[in-house]
C-alpha cells in the first residue's frame, strides 16, 4: 500500500508531502494548483479511478477547511490523497473527474465551501431551503427550531395561555 | 424542484419516486421522457438523511460501530469490518487469528445475505416473484444465524475494534456449515429460475450499458464496475485479513449490461460460499479479543482481582479507546463495491471526523449514463441492477 513519495516529489515540487497512517501518501497543493494537480495525478502518472473526495473542519485553524481528494491508481493498486485547504472556495475538479459532482455537492451542503466551475451547485442532502452547514463543527447540535407553517402566532392567541383558560 | 415547464416539445416531465417499490427506499429520479424513450434522468438523494457523519462526531469510537450497521442494512459486518480496520490502523493493534479468520466468515456470510436479496429483488422488479420467496427463505436462514451468534438480525454490531464482540459456540459453526452446505443447490434452483429465463433475458441483455472509462472516472466499483471487464476487486488488488491465502475468483464480467451485473452477483455467490467454507475449516482456537487494553476491556474475572485491570475497564468504559492523532482509510470490498471510512483523530476519545466512502453514492451518481437513451420500463431493470442501499447513500 506505500508508495516512495519521490515521484510526487519530482512532479509536484512545490506541494507539501508526506505519507498518513494509513500509508498513503498525501499531496497538499494550493487551491489554484488544484485541478492542475489532479490532472497531472491522472494523466501523467496513471492515478485514474475516482474514488472519494471529502472535507474536515477545524474551525480554530486558519484555513479552516481541509479538502480531501482521493484517487487510486489500476496500474499499481495504490490510493494518492491530494490535499488543498481553503476557508470559503475551491475550484471545481468535475472537468477532469465527473464523478467529483456529487461529492462537491455533499462538501458544498454540509461543510458550505463552494466550489467554483461546478455545473449545478446544489444542496444535496439537506432540503433547500435549509439554513447553515451541518457538518461544521461549530454548527449547533440539537435544539433547532422546527418551522410549523401553523402556529398560535398565526392566529393571534399568543403563548397559548388563554387556550388552557 | 428545479423542473421547468416546457414551451413547445413533445417531452413529458415526471417524477419517479421518492416512494416507488423499484427504487429500493427512497430514491427519486426525475424523468424528462419523449414518449416511452427517457432523454434526461436526474436522480435526487437525501430523504434518508439522518446526518449519521455528524451523529459520529459525539459518540466514542465503540459506540459508533453501532451507526455503520445502519448505514447498509443489507451488510452490516462488512461496515462494521471497514470502520474497525481503519481505527485498528491508527492503533496497529494485534488481532488474534481466531478474530481475523473469522472476520472473514462473517464478511463473506453478509455478502451472501446481500446478494440473496439482489438476485430476490432484482427478480421481483421484472416481475419473477417467486425468486424473492426463494432467495428470501434462505437468507431467513443466515438472519436467524446471526441472531443465534450476536443476538440481533440486522444490526449486528458484531466487529469491534480489537477483535470480535463475542466467541463462536461450536454448535454456531456447525450449523453454518451445514447452511454452506445447503447452499450451492438453492442458487442452483434461482438460476434455473431466472440466469436462461428467456423474459428475463430480454429485460437484461443489452439493457443499460456502462462503458468501463466513464465507470471509472465516475467512481464505480463494485460489480457494476466488473461488469465492464474491468477486475477490480480489493480482496485481490489490496488483500486485508489474509484474502491472498483463499482459494476464489475474482469475478470479471463483459458487457456492462444489466445481465453482465447479475452474472457477476450470481458468481460472487458461488464464490463467497467457497470463502466462508474455507474460514470456517481453517478458524483456529484462541481468543477473539485483543489483548490490548487499551482498546479491548479485560474479561469480567479479571475485575475482581486486578487492580490496573479495573482501571483499564473504568477508563475504558468512561473516555472510551483513543487512537493516537491522524487520519486513516482502510477500504474493504463491499457487495456494492469499494467501503472505506476515513477516520480522523485528534488522540482524544471522540473522532474528529468520520466520512464514509459508500459505494453506491457513486454508483447512483452514475445512473444517468445507463438509463439515458433506454426506455422508461428498462429504467426499473437497471436501478435494480445497480442494487443501491439508499441508507449509505444519504448517511
Amino acid at each position: 500500500m506505500t508508495v516512495a513519495p519521490e515521484r510526487f516529489q519530482t512532479a509536484f515540487p512545490d506541494a507539501v508531502h508526506g505519507i498518513s497512517a494509513d500509508g498513503i501518501p498525501h499531496i497538499l497543493v494550493r487551491p489554484e494548483h488544484l485541478v492542475e494537480t489532479i490532472r497531472q495525478c491522472r494523466d501523467a502518472l496513471g492515478y485514474g479511478r475516482w474514488v472519494d473526495m471529502t472535507a474536515v473542519d477545524e474551525p480554530e485553524v486558519e484555513p479552516r477547511f481541509e479538502l480531501q481528494y482521493m484517487l487510486y491508481s489500476m496500474g499499481e493498486h495504490r490510493w494518492v490523497r491530494i490535499k488543498t485547504q481553503t476557508d470559503d472556495r475551491a475550484p471545481s475538479v468535475t472537468g477532469v473527474f465527473p464523478g467529483a459532482n456529487w461529492y462537491e455537492r455533499e462538501v458544498y451542503d454540509l461543510f458550505g465551501v463552494e466550489f467554483d466551475g461546478h455545473p449545478n451547485l446544489t444542496r444535496i442532502m439537506m432540503p433547500d431551503g435549509w439554513n447553515g452547514h451541518p457538518l461544521r463543527r461549530d454548527y449547533p447540535i440539537g435544539g433547532e427550531p422546527v418551522d410549523f407553517t401553523v402556529t398560535r402566532e398565526t392566529y393571534g392567541t399568543g403563548g397559548g395561555n388563554e387556550l388552557r383558560g | 424542484m428545479t423542473l421547468e415547464a416546457p414551451r413547445i416539445s413533445n417531452t413529458l416531465h415526471i417524477n419517479m419516486g421518492p416512494q416507488h417499490p423499484s427504487t429500493h427506499g427512497v430514491l427519486r429520479v426525475e424523468l424528462e421522457l419523449d414518449g416511452e424513450v427517457v432523454v434526461k434522468c436526474n436522480p435526487i438523494i437525501g430523504y434518508l438523511h439522518t446526518g449519521i457523519e455528524k451523529t459520529f462526531e459525539s459518540l466514542t469510537y465503540v459506540q459508533g460501530v453501532t451507526l455503520t450497521d445502519r448505514m447498509d442494512y443489507l451488510n452490516p459486518m462488512g461496515n462494521n469490518l471497514a470502520y474497525c480496520l481503519s481505527i485498528e490502523q491508527l492503533f496497529e493493534c494485534e488481532i488474534p487469528d481466531r478474530a481475523t479468520v473469522g472476520r472473514v466468515l462473517l464478511a463473506e456470510l453478509t455478502r451472501i445475505n446481500s446478494h440473496l436479496v439482489f438476485v430476490g429483488t432484482a427478480g421481483f422488479d421484472l416481475g419473477a416473484s417467486s425468486v424473492f420467496l426463494y432467495c428470501l427463505r434462505e437468507r431467513e436462514k443466515l438472519l436467524d444465524l446471526f441472531e443465534w451468534l450476536t443476538g440481533q438480525r440486522m444490526m449486528t454490531s458484531h466487529i469491534r475494534p480489537g477483535g470480535l464482540a463475542s466467541d463462536f459456540e461450536p454448535e454456531w459453526l456447525a450449523a453454518t456449515g451445514k447452511f454452506l452446505d445447503s447452499l450451492p443447490k438453492s442458487i442452483d434452483e434461482y438460476e434455473s429460475l431466472l440466469t436462461e429465463n428467456p423474459l428475463f433475458k430480454d429485460r437484461m441483455i443489452g439493457i443499460g450499458v456502462l462503458k468501463a472509462e466513464d465507470a471509472l472516472a465516475w467512481g464505480v466499483t463494485g460489480p457494476v464496475l466488473r461488469a465492464t471487464g474491468v477486475a477490480q476487486d480489493l480482496r485481490k488488488t489490496n488483500p486485508y485479513l489474509g484474502y491472498e491465502t483463499y482459494d476464489f475468483d475474482a469475478i470479471v464480467g463483459e458487457g456492462g449490461d444489466c445481465y453482465a451485473r447479475y452474472k457477476v452477483r450470481v458468481a460472487e455467490l458461488r464464490e463467497a460460499v467457497k470463502i466462508a467454507q474455507q474460514a470456517l475449516k481453517r478458524l483456529p482456537g484462541g481468543p477473539v479479543k485483543t489483548s490490548n487494553r487499551k482498546v479491548m476491556p479485560p474479561p469480567r474475572e479479571e475485575l475482581g482481582q486486578s487492580m490496573e485491570s479495573l482501571i483499564h475497564h473504568f477508563k475504558l468504559f468512561t473516555e472510551g479507546i483513543k487512537p493516537p492523532a491522524g487520519e486513516a482509510y482502510v477500504p474493504v470490498e463491499s457487495p456494492r463495491g469499494e467501503l472505506g471510512f476515513y477516520i480522523v483523530s485528534d488522540g482524544t476519545g471522540k473522532p474528529v471526523r468520520v466520512h464514509e466512502r459508500a459505494p453506491t453514492f457513486a454508483n447512483v451518481q452514475a445512473l444517468p449514463l445507463m438509463a439515458e437513451g433506454g426506455l422508461v420500463a428498462d429504467l426499473i431493470a437497471v436501478i435494480a441492477s445497480i442494487d443501491p442501499v439508499m441508507g449509505e447513500v444519504d448517511r
